[in-house]
């Protein structure tokens, strides 16, 4: 198991060092990706299972819009791919880095450590994200409303920015 | 716009900056500044030319990372303390950050590239918005902070004085100066932050009447540069003879309004025994006053050669209300007398 878990901070660390590393948008995108799957599965090992797995759905979801957007935008015949010269060299660079800097930083960081957050993994029935999420519609009730209307207000904004034909986003620039 | 959409947006852009200001969870204050600020966004696109969605381009970038860096501020300060609340933000990790973020989000010196760039491009009444309404709320965040003696303060408002003042000398279009004459008073706002939060109060209070006066001037001469400055006479006389004392008054000359929070501001200071930093700071406002002069001399103090000076036009009643000009061009003309004692006894 822990060799799963280095495996996927390592996979994590890559995602970063993908994006960084400027290459054309599809692989952004991927790297993007991949991220936010190491993203879950450290979460879900941590004991947000529940929570990975909802984090997962949604930025899937989100990632099939940016993949739609970045495939429509940059129409490129020669894209930027993780291969060519200045992509790999700066890639190589952001992972030196990152292994200098950690290993400069390493002893400070071990201290906090992220605990579990059950302690009874087998036998519990209330999982700690599950309670999180009935306390968050239960006692965060009202800010979960006035979030809910920002994300209305955000649909509204979206709607009168590209309202009509000629009046796409970025389309008069 | 329809009506229906455009009272919308209205009414979220008063709502986001009530909810920041009533609450005092992290959370609740990141949601206020999103929805003023997304309220905000097609406001500036309204009139739809390439330049004005360039500058709700702008806007929505520089903003949306500023509370994205907020909200993450907010949640590393839950992660260490366990608590949400804004004036319990002890720890000088997320207060950097945060103060960063504010920075970012009212255009303070280091951070501040967006805002020129931005009310360049809005219309005089989303500008007028933009440089007093929107600050309100980040300031309401930045009063409630715990600043203990705070360096990076001090920098970014030395900052803001001095490239507010700096930069604007080379500009020639109204909106960009009055962006930098805006990076420049919220400079002395925060350069007061720390020792007295009501002297920085009263510096808003006054920067918002003095520059309501002079956005709502140019809106109602319809000018957006210097040369158009030149030739206001032969529209509105009154006006053109009593802008100087408008634009004296953002400078900070002694008989007028401008004049009452640099006078506070450098007493405090000096009274908190810093008087190099209270030279440094009048000396930087010697900056702007130079663009102020200038605007005032081309407006008023000069007659440039062009027969369009000898045609005065028609004397029509005014299309556009011109009540709200009237009071805060008198209010920023002759306030100083209302001076509070109780900051100058101490």
């Amino acid at each position: 198991m822990d060799f799963i878990m280095y495996l996927v901070l390592f996979s994590m660390i890559l995602g970063f060092v993908v994006i960084a590393s400027n290459p054309s948008p599809f692989f952004g995108a991927l790297g993007l990706v991949v991220l936010a799957g190491m993203g879950c599965g450290i979460l879900s090992w941590h004991g947000g299972s529940f929570l990975s797995l909802v984090l997962f759905l949604i930025y899937l979801g989100g990632m099939l819009v940016v993949f739609a957007y970045s495939a429509a935008l940059a129409a490129d015949p020669f894209p930027e791919s993780l291969g060519s010269r200045w992509v790999l060299i700066s890639g190589v660079i952001y992972l030196v880095g990152v292994v200098v800097v950690s290993s400069l930083v390493c002893g400070d960081w071990y201290e906090v450590i992220w605990v579990v957050m059950d302690e009874l993994v087998d036998f519990s029935v209330m999982r700690g994200d599950m309670g999180g999420v009935a306390l968050m519609y239960s006692w965060g009730g009202g800010m979960l409303i006035l979030s809910g209307g920002a994300l209305l207000l955000t649909l509204f904004v979206v709607l009168e920015l590209t309202r009509g034909q000629s009046r796409g986003a970025l389309r008069s620039i | 716009m329809s009506p229906l959409m455009f009272s919308t947006l209205l009414l979220a852009l008063g709502l986001g900056s009530t909810v920041t200001f009533s609450s005092s969870h992290w959370l609740l204050a990141w949601m206020g500044l999103e929805i003023n600020s997304l309220a905000m966004v097609p406001l500036m696109a309204r009139p739809h030319f390439p330049r004005a969605v360039e500058a709700a381009t702008k806007y929505f970038l520089a903003q949306a990372t500023a509370a994205a860096m907020i909200l993450f501020a907010g949640m590393t300060n839950a992660w260490m303390t366990g608590q949400w609340t804004i004036e319990m933000m002890t720890h000088p990790l997320p207060l950097t950050l945060v103060t960063l973020a504010l920075g970012l989000k009212i255009g303070l010196a280091p951070v501040h590239a967006w805002l020129p760039e931005v009310l360049q491009g809005v219309d005089l009444t989303t500008g007028l918005i933009l440089s007093t309404w929107q600050k309100l709320a980040p300031l309401a965040l930045l009063l409630q902070l715990p600043h203990g003696n705070s360096p990076l303060l001090i920098i970014l408002a030395l900052s803001s004085t001095l490239i507010g003042g700096w930069a604007g000398l080379n500009q020639t279009q109204l909106r960009k100066i009055l962006a930098y004459s805006s990076i420049a008073h919220l400079g002395w706002m925060m350069v007061i932050l720390q020792y007295a939060p009501s002297l920085t109060l009263l510096a808003l209070l006054t920067y918002i009447v003095m520059t309501s006066s002079i956005f709502l001037l140019f809106k109602l001469n319809n000018t957006t540069n210097i040369n158009a400055l030149a030739t206001s006479h032969t529209k509105i006389p009154v006006l053109t003879l009593f802008a100087p004392f408008i634009l004296l008054s953002l400078g900070g000359l002694p008989p007028l309004t401008g004049f009452m929070p640099k006078w506070l501001i450098l007493h405090e200071l000096t009274m908190q025994g810093m008087g190099t930093l209270a030279t440094i700071t009048a000396l930087t406002a010697l900056l702007s006053l130079y663009f102020y002069l200038r605007l005032s001399y081309s407006m008023s103090l000069t007659m440039s050669p062009n027969n369009l000076l000898t045609s005065p036009l028609w004397r029509l009643r005014p299309h556009q209300p011109t009540l709200p000009l009237a009071i805060s061009a008198t209010s920023a003309t002759m306030l100083l007398p209302l001076t509070p004692a109780a900051f100058l006894v101490r």
